[in-house]
């Protein structure tokens, strides 16, 4: 199979319409049935516990149902999915009393903040997690922390969520990343594609924000997202495509409607009727599918839950971005496509 | 055909008034198989002179008026191949000499529906026409899809299609109002150092480097 912008080019009008309630509901259900994956440990703080196995699925549901619970309308079964999801993670680190615990742990480390961020964001808080964090943030040392300049956006993004002083001005650290250097796009590639979307996820607070993104980065990405998306499609980079589609739904102003109706239809053959969206590579056939459910758990299950369920969350948070922005800006001018002037 | 796309490089680089392509490619107005290649070069044959703006030599005219005569386009010819065919005489038309008569332009109508994959595609087999002063329906067409041909170009670099690239960028080169972030210049010196021992790809970036020269000047 392949699934290739090249092979459906231009998109049809509409195209991307046509997919995204069924991809988005298939996704989110996929997240809703899978639950038990999610599903903390009870040795989670220990040493051994992988925390990308564990906290970092969870964080990320947190994060991504964030988003879809504010770019879908109260009162559809989206908008509810995505607030029972968020309820649920909530529960599972103990309404923050687990993050709290986890940042006693390891005190210096970013990685507890950036979790509860997540929540911070929705509006679920816990003073005491914030006693104990407000009085690290303030140090010279986190404010030295080093690391990668998308990584520092993420950490101001958290501040901001928490609501805390960011620790430097955001605009300089963009202007050290790979995006904010406005790089050859010819260049592009997986660890810049991810770079790149996290940077904008982060400066527009996972995609909610789309005014915070400045001029000269929206007209780059305007001009430089189709042909990245397109070899993403072409060499069936599911992930990466996802995450370039909610930086497409991210970009202010009117959405770019020939890029999504061109890229839509392409990723929604990749997702399986379970909802399921592989990271990378071919996607099961029907047949397989079958033979694992009615194996009763004998036969490996071909969308694993770690093989997948970022890709699926990626699929769905990107979905109700394109949603919303295809829903609320209608019949847009074609200067949308045209990024002429960086 | 590689010979003669070596030689078409060696005289872009040389800019010798005197230089004859066919006679270095030992190929004359008799030879049917060199003449044969002449027709895959097409108008690329006077580059040389066009871009450093002397006459091209007789011998290279006269071969190129034999390519025209005995390869003309079959009746289920693409719309690539026409115009290819059509550059060719219209390379003629524009020498001194003005043997050839000026043909009327073939239809572009299908470039202009194109998604920008193709049309960078196309545009790139169609590279021979992207001369300084020689306006046609596909240069116009060009002008209108800048935006597009620079997408193409980042996607034929990305697929290590290096032919496509250089192509795409010689037609960048001859053109204004490309996004300045594409960084065309060092876009072109990555795809002749990876590409480059296609002669064909350098013919295209030492062309694009001509023309971007000429145009600063």
């Amino acid at each position: 199979m392949t699934a290739s912008v090249a092979a459906a080019p231009g998109g049809t009008a509409g195209a991307a319409l046509s997919v995204l309630p069924v991809v988005l509901r298939r996704a989110l259900g996929w997240a809703d049935a899978h639950r038990a994956g999610f599903v903390l440990p009870e040795d989670v703080l220990e040493p051994h516990t992988e925390v990308n196995r564990t906290l970092k699925p969870l964080g990320e549901l947190a994060q991504l149902c964030s988003t879809i619970s504010r770019s879908t309308a109260p009162h559809t079964p989206e908008h509810a999915t995505a607030n029972d999801l968020i309820t649920f993670a909530w529960d599972q680190v103990h309404a923050g009393d687990l993050l709290l615990e986890l940042l006693r742990g390891e005190p210096f480390a970013a990685y507890p903040y950036e979790i509860y961020a997540a929540f911070a964001g929705f509006g679920l808080r816990n003073e005491c997690f914030e006693r104990l964090a407000g009085t690290l943030s303030a140090t010279r040392g986190w404010a030295h922390t080093e690391q990668h300049a998308n990584r520092e956006l993420g950490l101001i993004n958290s501040e901001r969520r928490v609501g805390t002083a960011p620790h430097t001005d955001a605009g300089d650290v963009l202007a050290r990343t790979w995006l904010g250097g406005l790089s050859e796009p010819w260049m592009f590639e997986g660890p810049s594609g991810y770079a790149l979307t996290h940077t904008v996820f982060h400066i527009t607070d996972w995609c909610c924000v789309p005014e915070r993104m400045p001029a000269d980065i929206d007209a780059y990405l305007r001009a430089w997202l189709p042909p990245w998306i397109d070899g993403c499609l072409e060499s069936r980079q599911w992930d990466l495509t996802g995450e370039l589609l909610a930086v497409a739904a991210a970009l202010p102003g009117p959405p770019p409607t020939d890029l999504l109706d061109a890229a839509w239809p392409a990723l929604a053959t990749a997702q399986a009727p379970s909802g399921a969206v592989p990271e990378t590579g071919p996607t099961a056939s029907p047949a397989e599918t079958a033979q694992a459910a009615s194996s009763g758990g004998a036969d490996p299950d071909p969308y694993p839950f770690l093989a997948c369920y970022h890709s699926t969350l990626v699929t769905a948070f990107a979905a109700a971005l394109s949603l919303k922005r295809l829903t609320t800006h209608p019949a847009e001018t074609a200067a949308a496509d045209t990024g002429a002037a960086v | 055909m590689h010979d003669l796309a070596t030689e078409v490089v060696l005289a872009l680089r040389s800019g010798d008034h005197l230089a004859t392509v066919c006679g270095a490619a030992g190929i004359d107005e008799d030879n049917r198989t060199g003449i044969a290649a002449v027709r895959v070069i097409g108008a690329d044959l006077l580059l040389p002179s066009v871009l450093h703006g002397h006459h091209p030599h007789p011998g290279d005219i006269a071969v190129l008026h034999r390519a025209v005569r005995e390869f003309p386009p079959r009746p289920d010819a693409s719309d690539a191949a026409v115009w290819s065919h059509w550059g060719m005489m219209s390379a003629l038309h524009r020498t001194a000499s003005a043997t050839a008569p000026g043909a009327d332009e073939p239809n572009a109508a299908w470039l202009e529906g194109a998604p920008w994959q193709a049309f960078t595609h196309q545009l790139s087999v169609l590279a021979p026409l992207a001369v300084p002063a020689a306006s046609s329906a596909v240069h116009r067409a060009a002008t209108h899809r800048v935006v597009d041909l620079s997408r193409g170009f980042v996607r034929a670099v990305r697929r290590r299609n290096w032919l496509q690239a250089a192509g795409a960028g010689r037609w960048l080169a001859a053109l204004e109002g490309r996004p300045d972030s594409l960084g065309l210049d060092r876009g072109l010196d990555f795809v002749e150092l990876m590409g480059g021992t296609d002669p064909r790809v350098a013919l295209h970036v030492r062309a694009a480097r001509l023309m971007a020269e000429g145009r600063a000047r």
